[in-house]
């Protein structure tokens, strides 16, 4: 009976620890000022910002490609071919750690989700069988196929993920526009991006201004401690709640800045012509066309090994 | 209507409003009546007036904003050079009119200094030399061309304002209008402003409107004032002209440049002119009665503070900050800061942006964790993140009081509070005493929204006195106010002191007025703390301050240029000076003076 109890004790941690874990780390190593880090263009000077920005816009398309089509058993080759540009971007320590735990993260809750409820042919073998006084929630066990399987369905995300924010953070937004003209797009695209990026930290600072308006005026959003585990659904439901209060001021001080913005634009020609001017006039160089083959290599390998029905994903 | 003297709208004239009147869709009353005015290449002028007597409004109809993007009912004709620009796409009077907002944060649109500025002439897709050379040409006058690469999120209030105007500028237009462009900015970001708009106008002949409340700064650069009341122009004139009779001012409640202020208190102290500048006023006074007399009342507060004994240190601190350092990543926004403020004390803490200030102030509310010190509240120490706990103990307004509203109703915010904290026994002020004593008597189911931008600053203050705070802390209550605002926040201020006895920490840049009716200046720069002491002795030190980016009020600086460096201390008000110099400059009635050597503070101030 003893055994039993250990072992269903074991159970409840392996099926519960990661969802309880994985809220408490992004709000204590991210936050919503961890967001804001997250979209925030850095100037610096690497060999990734002097990139032509048409080749950055067609990078995550072309991973994207990758993931699309290379079968589960690529995956993890595919996202480590997309952690390597990081390395020559050299990202802020801030940056970093909210990378990790947005990488890790979601790495976390595939490799477990996946190796509880993901069961192979029979026989299965488990690395931990789970008792009859827990299995009756759905999985009889945790297994090392489902953990891996779990790791290449998140690897396959992450690729745009990686791609994406490896872009956001080495690109001017200016240059977004510029490509996205160059590839004869409306300017209208290339401003939302702009617009979009350049106020996305502002509003999650004032998110963030708000929030602590509201506990300057006497609203409990302090959160209780790991091991105060009966409070946690109070604090969730002061969040929630605290949500709808917020929404308000939000809201006002966002319309208020748009239609200011929105006056400034107009003010300053937008939508005037067609076609825009640039100051930025961007030649091809070595590395850019180095660039350009390094994609179309990688796109062009995938596609023959499809062919030949190596990596290829089943349809 | 015009007021005689101003400058006759004539073919000349650039810019001209004729008869222009405007309603917004659904208003009652219109924004604007019957307004002409006139504005010629390289001229300054100065718009100002009380809050929402129709400055933004007649900034919009300038730029031809209106009706094209602000909807409603326009009467009369503004026209450049002859041609309407009521009719015309914004882009199009853009290139001839153009406006900078008064908050530069929502006029930056692109992330470095450079595409900023590019993006008007971009969209007019025009040639990459051309986009280059207006670029270039545009940071050069604004002195941003050192950071043409930098992002714009880091850049300081002046900075992006300036970035604004050079985006704006890039638009070649051939008058600026400017809306409040110092509201947000310190006393040395407005001079880098002012200085580039004075630029503008001299060296590029561009026309330049700047609407403004804080007229002492700009006072100085403009050739012509104009006051505005009720959306009607009721005077139009060079400065000179328009503050040599005060009534005017006065009635409408608008606030008139110190120094002139002085000249008409002492009228033969400046020769009979009417100074508009320290400058102007020291070198008009130099050489007359006025330094012995200010020489005379200085030696006789020496021997007054002589016998004093010096200020002791509170024992019983009510809020301490002790050897408190804070850290942003790399940077160190609040350096080994050591601070006491005892209860029932007044403080103001000044410096330039970025110097430590709302830094410091967070701290007392564990809003920010010191990398190193204590800050403690009654001896406890505060705790980092219980933001909570501590602001049933310190309530602290944000500079953002629109931020901190909630609720539909006047009551529901000032009851908020005791939706989620039991009442405390004793608070500062009873709910009922709060709708009594900030005015909201019959407003009590009004929604927040509804009330003035004033009236929602005093509801977000009634809110926090609601509890029982033992300390109350102001950051910034009176940016962007008008003269009018700002005397009725410090008349409320002074009330909630007397009846509650609270102890007041503010954060300003207004030095002239909040500033200056603190007890005790503690001066930041860089983090550290300057200076610390009485009003009347820190900005006797006007090189420090403007070593840390801080302009002491105009009356310290002119009894400094005329005493010398060496002044100890300073009279604060018109008033106290004008009282105390004609006391002296009659032989024999300085003997009837008190010990201090300052006649008592006149009441009602500024």
């Amino acid at each position: 009976m003893s055994s039993l109890l250990a072992r269903t004790a074991i159970a409840y941690v392996i099926v519960f620890a990661v969802p309880m874990i994985l809220p408490v780390i992004f709000i204590k190593f991210v936050g919503l000022g961890g967001l804001r880090e997250l979209v925030t263009y850095e100037a610096r000077d690497t060999p990734l910002h002097k990139l032509d920005p048409r080749l950055k816009v067609l990078y995550p398309i072309a991973m994207g490609v990758l993931s699309i089509i290379l079968n589960w058993d690529f995956m993890l080759i595919v996202f480590g071919l997309s952690i390597i540009p990081w390395f020559w971007l050299r990202p802020s320590r801030a940056k970093i750690r909210v990378l990790m735990i947005m990488v890790i993260g979601p790495g976390l809750t595939g490799f477990w989700s996946q190796g509880l409820y993901y069961l192979p042919s029979p026989p299965i073998h488990y690395i931990y069988q789970f008792p009859w006084t827990i299995s009756w929630l759905g999985s009889p066990g945790i297994t090392a196929y489902g953990m891996v399987f779990g790791l290449q369905q998140t690897a396959r995300v992450l690729v745009t993920v990686s791609t994406s924010m490896l872009i956001l953070v080495s690109t001017d937004v200016g240059d977004f526009t510029w490509a996205f003209e160059r590839f004869r797009m409306p300017p209208q695209v290339g401003f939302a991006l702009t617009a979009a990026l350049r106020f996305l930290p502002d509003m999650i600072s004032r998110t963030m201004l708000v929030f602590r308006a509201i506990e300057l005026r006497g609203y409990d959003l302090s959160r209780p401690r790991w091991y105060q585990v009966g409070q946690w659904w109070d604090y969730a439901r002061r969040v929630c709640r605290c949500v709808v209060l917020v929404t308000v001021p939000l809201l006002v001080g966002s319309l208020r800045g748009t239609t200011t913005m929105a006056m400034v634009a107009d003010a300053r020609g937008f939508g005037a012509n067609k076609r825009r001017g640039s100051l930025q006039e961007h030649h091809l160089t070595a590395v850019d066309v180095g660039g350009y083959v390094v994609l179309v290599v990688l796109v062009g390998t995938a596609i023959v090994l499809n062919h030949f029905h190596i990596g290829a994903r089943p349809y | 209507m015009r007021c005689g003297g101003s400058t006759p709208i004539s073919g000349s004239s650039d810019l001209v409003a004729q008869d222009v009147s405007f309603a917004y869709v659904g208003a009652a009353t219109a924004a604007l009546r019957h307004i002409d005015l006139a504005v010629a290449a390289g001229e300054v002028v100065l718009v100002t007036g009380l809050s929402g007597c129709g400055k933004s409004t007649l900034a919009m109809a300038l730029c031809g904003l209106i009706p094209s993007r602000v909807h409603g009912e326009l009467r009369g004709r503004v026209t450049f050079g002859g041609r309407p620009l009521s009719g015309l796409p914004p882009h199009e009077a853009s290139q001839l009119v153009g406006m900078v907002f008064q908050n530069p944060n929502l006029q930056l649109i692109n992330h470095t200094v450079q595409s900023e500025v590019a993006f008007g002439p971009e969209n007019l897709a025009l040639p990459q030399p051309e986009i280059a050379a207006r670029v270039n040409w545009c940071l050069e006058v604004t002195s941003m061309a050192g950071m043409r690469t930098a992002s714009t999120v880091t850049l300081s209030g002046g900075q992006k304002q300036r970035t604004a105007i050079a985006a704006t500028l890039a638009m070649r237009p051939r008058v600026l209008v400017l809306d409040e462009p110092l509201s947000d900015l310190d006393p040395v970001g407005a001079q880098e402003v002012l200085g580039t708009l004075r630029r503008l106008a001299r060296d590029e002949g561009t026309g330049v409107v700047i609407i403004e409340h804080r007229v002492d700064e700009v006072a100085p650069w403009a050739d012509r004032v104009v006051l505005m009341d009720g959306g009607r122009i009721v005077l139009d004139q060079p400065p000179r002209l328009a503050w040599a009779d005060q009534d005017k001012w006065a009635g409408i409640g608008v606030g008139v440049p110190d120094v002139v202020r002085l000249a008409h208190a002492l009228p033969d102290a400046f020769d009979g002119r009417l100074p508009l500048s320290v400058d102007e006023a020291v070198s008009a006074a130099r050489e007359n009665w006025l330094v012995p007399a200010l020489t005379q009342a200085a030696a006789a507060r020496a021997t007054a503070r002589s016998g004093l004994s010096p200020p002791k240190c509170a024992a019983d601190p009510v809020l301490s900050w002790e050897h408190v350092s804070v850290d942003f990543d790399a940077t160190r926004a609040v350096d080994d800061v050591s601070l006491a403020i005892a209860e029932g004390e007044w403080v103001a803490m000044i410096g330039a942006n970025g110097s430590g200030k709302s830094t410091l102030t967070g701290l007392t509310v564990g809003l920010g964790t010191p990398s190193a010190g204590q800050v403690r509240f009654r001896g406890k120490p505060v705790r980092p993140g219980k933001v909570f706990e501590h602001a049933a103990q310190v309530a602290l307004l944000l500079q953002a009081a629109d931020e901190m509203l909630f609720e539909e109703t006047v009551i529901g915010e000032l009851s908020f509070g005791s939706k989620f904290r039991a009442l405390p026994p004793d608070p500062v002020l009873t709910i009922e005493e709060a709708i009594a004593f900030f005015g909201f008597r019959g407003l009590e189911q009004v929604s927040p929204w509804q009330l003035s931008q004033g009236g929602r600053q005093r509801l977000a203050l009634g809110a926090l006195l609601v509890g029982a705070p033992g300390v109350l802390v102001l950051d910034e209550p009176t940016t962007g106010q008008d003269a009018e605002r700002m005397r009725a926040f410090l008349h409320l201020l002074e009330a909630v002191r007397a009846r509650t006895g609270l102890t007041v920490l503010t954060v300003t840049h207004d030095i002239r007025g909040l500033a200056s009716r603190a007890a005790r200046i503690v001066l930041l720069g860089e983090g550290k703390v300057r200076l610390d002491g009485p009003a009347s002795e820190v900005f006797a030190r006007t090189e420090q301050l403007r070593r840390c980016g801080v302009l002491a009020p105009p009356v310290a600086r002119l009894q400094v240029e005329l005493l010398g460096p060496a002044t100890k201390d300073v009279l604060l008000s018109v008033e106290e000076i004008a009282a105390t110099v004609n006391a002296y400059r009659q032989p024999g009635v300085a003997a009837g003076l008190p010990a201090s050597g300052v006649p008592a503070r006149t009441a009602g101030t500024s």
